[in-house]
Formats: C-alpha cells, sequence, structure tokens
C-alpha cells in the first residue's frame, strides 16, 4: 500500500514522485486526524508511518491506514523543518538549534547534532553525510550514522533554504541574496552568485541547471559548474516555494499567488496560473497532477495550469502534500492532517 | 522591574471622547455610533517616568523623508531607503553623527524590540529593507544582535513576509502567537478590560515580550487604509499588534477602535518603551486596509516618517490618506454613509467606495487626549524633505 516519500518533494531530484498515475480526483477522506500545534514543515512517509512535525515540538509517527497516532517524539522546542528519512531514522530541525535523529520504528532518539541557532531547514541525506543549513548563517555537514561533524562552513546570512546535494556539491540559497556552491566534502565555496535579495527558496537540479528563486522576485537558472546566469525570469513578488521538476519543465509559485511554469531550457512562460493565495509551499508533481497548498488546497492540470479541483483543507503557508497511488496526505497550520484517496 | 506593583484604572473614554469629538469633528455630527464602554486597565505601576515614553523627546514634530528612487518597480531600494532612515534620524534630533542620532534613544544594554507589522503581507509589510537598517543603526550604539528582536504577534504573518530570511545574523524573529487561540506569548497580570458587544472573553492581553522581555521598542508601522480604524500607522501598530483579543472591538458595522487603540498604547510598560516610531511609507495602501493584496490600491508613495510622537505622525498619515483618497474619487475615511457599507468582504477589496465598518480615525485625537502626542494640525511640525 505504501509508496515511501523519505524527503522534501519526495526525493533530492525534487520531482515530487513523478510516478505515471492517472488522474483522479479523490473521492473521500479515509481519515481525518489532529496533531497538537500548526504543521508548517511537510509530512514525510515510510512505510505505513507518516512523519508529521508540529511546532508544538511533536514529530509525529501516524499510522496511515488508521490515522491514529502510533507515537510522537517531544523535541526540545517547535518543529519548522521538513523531516527526512534515512537508513531507518527520521531527521529533523528544530527551534532549538539542533538536527535531531530518531529511530523511524520506535521513536527513540539516535542522535543529536548543535547548530547555533534555529533549523528550519530540510536535513539532506547523502553518501552517509547529513547536510543542513541554520539561521546562525552556517551550512553543517554531520555523519549519518552518529550526528558527528564533519564540517561547517560559515556564509554570509540566514539560511532558510534547503539545500540540494549532488555529485558532491552542496548548492543553497542563503539569506545575504547569495546561491552557493560548496564542496560536499570539505565545505569549501566552489562559487557564489548574487541575486538582489535574499533567499529562502530550496533549489533544484536538472542536468547541470541549478533552478533557485530569490525574494528580489526573480527565478534564476544557473550554471551549476560555476554560477553563471543561463536565464532569468521576473515574477510578481517575491520566490519562497521550492521549484518541482517536470519533464522539461519548472513549477514554482510565488507570493503573489501566482504558480509558473517554465521551460526549463530557455526559460520562457508555459503558463500561468492565479490561486489568490501567497504561494510559499513546493508545488508537488504527480502524473498529469499538481497539488498546491496555498492557503487552501488545489489540484492543477500539469499541461496547461487550469484548476482541477480546490477545496479549504490543509490551510496551509509551507507544507507540501505526500502524494502515493493510493493516497494524498496533507497537514495544515491548524494541525489537521488528512489522508485523501 | 523585579517585583511589579499593579494598578488598576479606568478610561472613561467612550462617552467622554465620544462628547468631545461631537463638538469638534463635522464627521461626529451625524454620528450613528454609541459610545464605547469604560476600559479598565490593570498594569504596572510606574515610580519614575522616562522622558522617552510616548510622546518622547519630540512631540509635535514629525520628519518626512522621501524619495521616489526608494521603490522602483515594487522594489524597495537598500541603499536608498539608509540615506533616507539617516537623514531622517539625523533631522529628528539635530545630530549630525548618525550614531549619535540613535543613541538618543537607544543604549547598549537595552534589549530593542523592532515592532513590524506584517498584516498586509506580502503586497504590503514593513519592508525587511527598513528593518535591515533600523538593526544597523541599533547595532552602531553597541547593541549585539542578539538583543535585537524583530517581533509581531502572529508568526505565520512574519513567515508570509519572510523576515526569518532577511534580518540580519543573530537577530530574534519572534512571534508572540503561532495561532489565533495561542495564548501562552501573552502576559496574565497585564490587560484591558472591557465589553464591547457581549463577547465572552472581554481581556485582551500584553505581549510578554513587551511587559517583561524589552527594555526599548523602535516602532515600524506601515502607511494604511484600515477598514475599522480609519488608518493604521503608529498607534494601531503598537496598540492592536501587543495586545490579544483585539478583533472583539469590532462588529460591522461599529468599531470602538476608538477609544480602545489609543488607551492600550497607554498602558504600561508600553508606553514608556516604545521610544521611536520610523513609519514605512514606501508604500501606501489608500483602500482595502489592512489585509489588501489588491495593487490598485497600492501606491508607491516612496517616503519615510521618522518620530517620536504617534500621534502627530498618524495624524499626517491620516491627512495623506486622505489625500490619495480624493484623488482616487474614494470616499472619505470619515464617511457616515451607511449606502458604502458591505457585508460582502470581496466587494470592499475591490471597491473603493466600500467599506465594512463605519471608520475611525478619530482614535488618533482620542489618544492625543490621553497624552500620547499632538493631534492639532496646527501644532505639529511637519518637516518635509525630498531627496529626489
Amino acid at each position: 500500500m505504501a509508496h515511501n516519500w523519505p524527503t522534501l518533494l519526495c526525493d533530492n531530484a525534487r520531482s515530487g514522485g513523478q510516478g505515471a498515475q492517472p488522474w483522479r480526483a479523490p473521492g473521500r477522506s479515509r481519515w481525518q486526524t489532529n496533531v497538537e500545534g500548526g504543521v508548517r514543515g511537510s509530512p514525510v512517509l515510510l512505510g505505513e508511518l507518516l512523519y508529521v512535525p508540529s511546532l508544538a515540538g511533536f514529530l509525529n509517527a501516524i499510522n496511515i491506514r488508521s490515522g491514529r497516532l502510533q507515537w510522537r517524539f517531544k523535541a526540545p522546542a517547535a518543529i519548522a523543518s521538513t523531516p527526512s528519512i534515512s537508513s531507518g531514522r527520521v531527521l529533523f530541525g528544530c527551534n532549538d538549534g539542533k538536527v535531531i535523529a530518531i529511530d523511524a520504528v520506535t521513536g527513540a532518539k539516535s542522535w543529536e547534532s548543535p547548530a547555533e541557532d534555529e533549523v528550519w531547514t530540510s536535513p539532506v541525506v547523502q553518501n552517509e553525510a547529513v547536510f543542513f543549513g541554520s539561521a546562525d548563517g552556517a551550512m553543517y555537514c554531520v555523519q549519518a550514522e552518529t550526528g558527528a561533524a564533519k564540517w561547517k562552513a560559515a556564509l554570509g546570512g540566514r539560511i532558510y533554504s534547503t539545500a540540494h546535494v549532488a555529485e558532491n556539491r552542496v548548492y543553497v540559497g542563503c539569506g545575504d541574496g547569495n546561491i552557493y556552491a560548496l564542496d560536499a566534502r570539505t565545505g569549501d565555496v566552489f562559487w557564489k552568485a548574487p541575486t538582489g535579495n535574499g533567499i529562502d527558496c530550496s533549489p533544484a537540479l536538472v542536468t547541470g541547471t541549478l533552478l533557485v528563486g530569490s525574494q528580489d522576485f526573480f527565478f534564476y537558472a544557473l550554471d551549476a559548474g560555476n554560477g553563471a546566469i543561463r536565464w532569468k525570469y521576473e515574477a510578481e513578488l517575491g520566490i519562497t516555494s521550492a521549484p518541482a521538476i517536470s519533464g522539461d519543465s519548472v513549477i514554482f509559485g510565488c507570493k503573489a499567488g501566482t504558480l509558473h511554469a517554465l521551460d526549463i531550457r530557455t526559460g520562457k512562460v508555459i503558463w500561468k496560473t492565479q490561486t489568490g493565495e501567497a504561494i510559499s509551499a513546493p508545488p508537488v508533481v504527480s502524473g498529469t497532477v499538481i497539488w498546491l497548498q496555498a492557503g487552501i488546497t488545489f489540484a492543477i492540470n500539469v499541461s496547461d495550469g487550469k484548476v482541477l479541483w480546490r477545496a479549504g483543507m490543509g490551510n496551509s503557508l509551507h507544507s507540501a502534500p505526500v502524494v502515493t497511488n493510493h493516497a494524498v496526505y496533507l497537514a495544515g497550520m491548524g494541525g489537521e492532517v488528512y489522508a485523501l484517496e | 522591574m523585579d517585583r511589579r506593583a499593579f494598578v488598576k484604572r479606568s478610561c472613561l473614554g467612550g462617552v467622554a471622547l465620544f462628547l468631545d469629538h461631537r463638538g469638534t469633528s463635522p464627521a461626529y455630527s451625524q454620528d450613528l455610533i454609541p459610545p464605547a464602554p469604560p476600559i479598565h486597565v490593570n498594569e504596572p505601576t510606574v515610580t519614575t517616568v522616562s522622558p522617552l515614553r510616548m510622546p518622547g523627546l519630540y512631540p509635535g514634530r514629525v520628519v518626512e523623508i522621501s524619495d521616489e528612487r526608494s521603490i522602483v518597480a515594487n522594489r524597495v531600494s537598500q541603499s536608498i531607503v539608509r540615506q533616507m532612515i539617516e537623514q531622517g534620524m539625523r533631522e529628528l534630533t539635530g545630530e549630525k553623527d548618525p550614531r549619535a542620532a540613535w543613541s538618543k534613544f537607544i543604549e547598549p544594554q537595552d534589549k530593542v524590540g523592532i515592532k513590524i507589522n506584517p498584516s498586509g503581507a506580502p503586497a504590503c509589510c514593513s519592508s525587511p529593507e527598513i528593518v535591515r537598517e533600523i538593526v544597523a543603526g541599533v547595532q552602531s550604539v553597541g547593541v549585539p544582535a542578539r538583543n535585537i528582536f524583530v517581533y509581531d504577534r502572529y508568526a505565520y504573518e512574519m513567515d508570509i513576509g519572510s523576515y526569518q530570511a532577511l534580518v540580519p545574523l543573530g537577530v530574534r524573529v519572534t512571534g508572540v502567537q503561532e495561532h489565533k487561540l495561542d495564548v501562552s506569548g501573552y502576559d496574565p497580570d497585564v490587560f484591558c478590560e472591557a465589553n464591547f458587544f457581549g463577547e465572552w472573553e472581554t481581556r485582551s492581553y500584553m505581549a510578554s515580550i513587551v511587559s517583561s522581555g524589552l527594555s526599548k521598542i523602535i516602532n515600524v508601522p506601515t502607511m494604511k487604509d484600515h477598514s475599522a480604524a480609519g488608518v493604521t500607522g503608529c498607534l494601531k501598530n503598537l496598540g492592536y499588534g501587543t495586545f490579544n483579543n483585539v478583533d472583539r472591538s469590532h462588529r460591522r458595522p461599529f468599531s470602538f477602535t476608538d477609544p480602545l487603540i489609543g488607551i492600550m498604547c497607554s498602558v504600561e510598560p508600553l508606553r514608556s518603551k516604545a521610544v521611536l516610531h520610523i513609519m514605512d511609507g514606501t508604500r501606501m495602501v489608500w483602500h482595502g486596509g489592512p489585509l489588501t493584496q489588491n495593487r490598485d490600491f497600492i501606491f508607491p508613495a516612496g517616503l519615510i516618517m521618522v518620530g517620536t510622537d504617534p500621534v502627530a505622525m498618524d495624524t499626517i498619515e491620516l491627512e495623506k490618506i486622505e489625500a490619495k483618497r480624493r484623488k482616487e474619487g474614494a470616499p472619505s475615511v470619515w464617511s457616515r454613509d451607511p449606502q458604502s457599507l458591505t457585508n460582502d468582504g470581496g466587494a470592499y477589496y475591490q471597491d473603493a467606495s466600500k467599506n465594512l465598518f463605519y471608520r475611525q480615525p478619530h482614535h488618533i485625537a482620542a489618544a492625543g487626549k490621553l497624552g500620547l502626542g499632538i493631534s492639532d494640525r496646527k501644532q505639529i511640525e511637519h518637516q518635509e524633505i525630498r531627496i529626489a
């Protein structure tokens, strides 16, 4: 029944699952429950457990068959970060400035690794290392098995952008307005590319092109090798929404409430759709449909941007749904969690 | 204060101010609005009165700096607002050195709150660019970043504005409450109490960060129309941005923002801690405030106002918004025409002739009568400096 969804937008490709799933509007709610505190981050899924972080400081493990809480882990402070799952552990950032790893089955703490300020970014796991940024202005790399520090790279501003890690490089946006490419082994800066304002958008990488939005209203496509701008596209307001990749197109929202689909090669607009609410959450592409939580929840046709369906559930700013072949799981700022099928 | 002593006072703002308005404002000669009930305040006693407490060091003085380059294509220019704030601070204080100007208000050991207004985010909220310059000014005095708090009541509104990512390193970004019913960030001992419409909770509590966490507050309102208060500026941002449970002061078509806003601003220790006001007028919302995202009603005014007297500053703000509304053919915020009222929020956000309440711009003069500043236009020294 399950279809694992271990990290932000399903995997490091930020593809949002990309299964060739036929579009069917959800017919009913399998269950609906509430967790304590609002949900800012996105849920993740492993096997039959949905992991939902909350601002009350709980990592909630919910059984996806019943909707019942299997267990919950009490963190020292609010959890705004989207968790990620690797090697049987759930990792998440906490407002007390730590990344915490817990056993995905039992909820027992495995390790914690300190930063010097809150961690809202999602920890990214690759090659037995965990990469995360903090509001203290540093990127951290720790061992996935123990949480022991490997390196720390001080950048020029606060980090609320979840890193993209690929081919021994760490790409991340920063509050100082720069996009950084770091050496994943050492944290050394390969290059940095300036934008006109701070960045809290999480980048995606497609065949050598790094894609990221900035609060300067521009969406950038950079050469991942050297940071040179391949093209940039002007939106109406700042861009926080992490881009999702679908074939040759990149899809992201801006704070004016517009969802944009661009051609990755040229930056040309394929379509634009106005949702009416500021979009901060990443869109999730699943087959022919884009799921988006922007105030209410939208289902949008990936080929032309037409709204297929909308519903007043999962009122959310940043959370993105988990989409499987059998159900869609989504959470909202009021702490509500839904399973739709 | 290690051990706080509290005092109760009753504000007879309702009847007294109502009668006074009728005498002074033609708009009130046809007023349909009932007088507000008495409002009881529970606040800590103040043994020594700080010269910085509102109306502060410069009563009646408003420095307005305008530069059309401060906002271009809806983007605020960091370098231009830096110049504008520096010049505004120098003009306000008479100091040549910006650091000396900041030192009039802030000391190195202070814990400084920067009270932003994110409620119109993302279309119109306190610009992060202006917040950064204020942080730099406070740091120039010797306050470490960890003792600077950018705050507002609603964490999720700050999140929409991306303030967390955009303020300088080390600065704290704090939302008093995570959601509508979260009261954990409020001080149970400091409150305003009144029963306006028979609501079950008749108290509004002061945010703990204000009552006990900060020693100074720099208020950074935006320049906006407000469907209930008439305008939202220094007073509204400070009063309704410090106390919870304030929505209850409006029930269509009536609003008791007059006198509640002024009374809240007069409550200690808020009154003593709010030492400086820097109004972000780079954008002006002339209709649809405070939440509109409709860009037809958002004007790139390109100005910043600096002062210590929130009443004088809001009086100038009101004048500007009235002028813009006149120019756009919209009714005055003083209008008492029942035909302009609507219960349809959608209509309000699309049509500048519609409103949800009888607006209460007289909350500004009412605050003046509470001693918070000067509302008599003839007594206000409004210095206008145009850079470009």
